[in-house]
């Protein structure tokens, strides 16, 4: 008896080992490599970048980290085509990545130790010229109950309120204006040493703080195609310095979450949402994104 | 190949089916008992979770023996009544040296990626029982050096024999030395420790069990405020257990938080005591200072006096006198701490709000674990306790 079991499991195993190899495969896997900068310079946790924002300040990061969905290839002709994300119960789900920056070294502590720099899935097989993708997670998966959520949505570091969901990008940092030399930065109940730029989506009403709201007023996701991107072997190049560029990471506006946290009326945000391509408190933004750029 | 892939298959299925016969896992399954919504704990390959063990570790955790004078057993500071802590600020070991922080509460270690207050380093429970029966410094059980004072101890006691033997039969086979030895005790007290499972609070019958009704008006309200970014609770309280330390069978990356909440700054440039420094003592970073685990609110309401070194008294001054003035330390001499985690901006509060919060986190109590006869003292009063 036993042995026939296994000898119809082994003749099952054999016979799809056949139909995975013998047919013509139509698809083809990709791996997209994103890469992490900060004013061109390649991140890593406990490096410190000079230059950055309006006050020309020096920031050490804490985190970087984000999460990427609804990856498509763009053909030629300017279709695009969505990748199939292997779900490998760790990164991938669905058609939502994290994509981790962070390993977890020096000030990273609060992180986890291995990192994600690709998206990896599969697409028809064909000839491809440029990648889109979108920051954020689609509204279907944003707002359930990341307590009990798969992999990588159970985060708590990347859960940000119920309401909102998830933060889409989390960047922390301290800066050298925020530094325990020098405490005065002008906050309502005194000085912080951190700067945070999260983004998520917000004014997204519900019942209560626990259950999920029915739409967001503003979603704050951010699509973005890049119409001339080598998939073999170029990289999507994230840079928060060309975000920060307009920011004073130096202070933090009165009463307001340290940094750009995405709520409205922060004085802090303006510059930020604006690099991020976004509107922002009923402003619309002037120019494109300059987050995310081909390399 | 087909033949070689079959007989492959064979063996392999004969080992998978072997294995538990030899080992004897297959007659002793735990079973977690756990609600469907709640992930099923990480535990470490080479101790794989039995009754036999539990029910050893329970009896090893209640027994005065494991300390030098007889005085003390891990239950002296990690009481069921309050969630398995012992109701005093810092804890005093068997000579009186009292210890630098309060002792924390064992309700869901098991999902805890990272132990104690401030030692990144320690990730089992396995090495961390090493800590209060050996440790100096504090001395808190005082078994240093005296571990074969121990074994000999447990093995003068009839109930061990049966219950060492039934949790480590291959231990067994091997002889008294591999029975009774480090290996074991500290297996059995750990895997007594993931056993304590608290999911059958007000809140959990509310937010998981469909019990509409389970919490009070005044919790729902504290509930808005806990998950509210005027007092950012949730940042690091997050996850089913409250605490953003957190790691299980469906999270394959553990997570880790340690903060600095403001509650000292001692030169200005938010210097804790120097006992007490946080994760620094270990890091030797001087960005970690002040910087401790976020413990777990599960049965908050039990587990007082509370912060690492026990110097709040009570919830509501926890919420006034702390977190709602940007950390403790702004209302003295130095001001706020710049070490601070920027979370901790302060707020504006009404005594209503309070009130509700602390509802909220009294809802967090779990009865039915504190009363859990499967957790409870095993011996018998004239015996050990």
């Amino acid at each position: 008896m036993k042995s026939q079991i296994l000898v119809g499991l082994t003749t099952a195993a054999l016979l799809s080992a056949c139909a995975n190899t013998g047919t013509y495969s139509s698809t083809q896997s990709v791996d997209i490599q994103f890469a992490a900068a900060i004013n061109g310079q390649s991140f890593a946790c406990g490096q410190s970048y000079a230059n950055v924002g309006t006050t020309k300040s020096t920031i050490t990061p804490s985190d970087f980290r984000m999460y990427v969905s609804q990856v498509k290839l763009v053909r030629k002709d300017g279709t695009a085509v969505p990748v199939s994300l292997t779900q490998d119960g760790v990164w991938q789900y669905q058609n939502v990545a994290l994509i981790d920056f962070e390993n977890g070294e020096g000030p990273c502590r609060n992180g986890t130790t291995p990192t994600n720099t690709s998206v990896r899935g599969s697409v028809p097989t064909g000839e491809y010229t440029g990648v889109e993708l979108t920051v954020g997670v689609p509204f279907a998966l944003n707002h359930q109950d990341p307590t009990v959520a798969p992999s990588p949505l159970n985060s708590t570091a990347m859960f940000w309120n119920w309401q909102g969901g998830y933060k889409f990008i989390k960047f922390d940092t301290a800066s050298n204006g925020l530094s325990e030399q020098k405490p005065a930065a002008p906050n309502a109940m005194g000085p912080v040493t951190r700067y945070s730029m999260h983004l998520g989506s917000t004014m997204c009403a519900s019942a209560s703080r626990t259950q999920a709201p029915s739409a967001c007023q503003n979603p704050n996701t951010l699509t973005v195609r890049l119409d001339k991107f080598d998939v073999q072997r170029g990289q999507v190049v994230v840079d928060m310095g060309s975000v920060l560029a307009q920011a004073n990471v130096d202070v933090n506006a009165a009463g307001t979450s340290p940094g750009c946290m995405s709520f409205p009326k922060d004085g802090d945000c303006p510059p930020v949402m604006q690099a991020l391509g976004l509107a922002y408190d009923g402003v619309a933004a002037t120019g494109s994104q300059r987050l995310i750029k081909a390399r | 190949m087909r033949l070689r892939l079959k007989r492959g298959l064979l063996t392999l299925t004969a080992a998978l089916l072997g294995l538990p016969l030899l080992t004897g896992f297959a007659l002793d399954r735990f079973d977690w008992n756990l609600p469907a919504w709640v992930p099923i704990p990480l535990v470490p390959l080479d101790n794989p979770m039995t009754n036999a063990k539990v029910e050893l570790g329970r009896h090893l955790f209640y027994d005065t023996r494991l300390s030098a004078d007889k005085s003390m057993s891990c239950a002296s500071c990690h009481q069921p009544d309050k969630a398995f802590t012992d109701g005093l600020s810092v804890s005093e070991g068997i000579t009186g040296e009292r210890g630098a922080r309060s002792a924390m509460s064992l309700a869901n270690v098991a999902y805890l990626p990272v132990l104690t207050w401030a030692n990144p380093q320690l990730t089992s429970l396995e090495v961390q029982a090493l800590i209060p029966l050996f440790g100096e410094h504090p001395v808190e059980m005082g078994m240093a050096g005296k571990e074969k004072d121990l074994f000999a101890r447990l093995q003068a006691e009839s109930v061990y024999r049966r219950l060492f033997a039934r949790a480590f039969p291959e231990e067994a086979r091997r002889g008294l030395d591999a029975l009774y030895s480090l290996g074991t005790v500290t297996k059995a007290i750990a895997s007594f420790q993931r056993s304590l499972l608290s999911f059958d609070s007000p809140y959990d019958r509310y937010k998981y069990g469909g019990q509409k009704h389970a919490l009070s008006v005044a919790a729902l309200r504290g509930e808005a405020l806990f998950f509210g970014e005027k007092m950012e609770c949730y940042h690091c309280h997050g996850s089913f257990n409250f605490t953003d330390n957190i790691q299980h069978s469906k999270l394959p990356l553990a997570e880790r938080g340690f903060h600095n909440t403001g509650l000292y700054n001692r030169d200005g440039r938010g210097a804790y005591p120097a006992n007490n420094p946080g994760i620094a003592e270990f890091t030797g970073d001087p960005n970690d200072e002040g910087k401790f685990r976020t413990p777990s609110l599960r049965n908050v309401a039990l587990t007082g006096p509370y912060m690492h070194d026990g110097s709040i008294p009570t919830l509501d001054q926890v919420i006034r006198a702390h977190y709602a003035q940007a950390g403790r330390a702004a209302q003295g001499p130095n001001g706020p701490s710049p070490m601070r985690s920027s979370l901790i901006a302060g707020f504006e509060v009404t005594d209503q709000e309070v009130a509700d919060l602390v509802a909220f986190l009294n809802s967090l109590t779990d009865e039915a674990f504190i009363r859990n006869p499967k957790h409870a003292n095993p011996w018998t009063p004239s015996k050990r306790n």
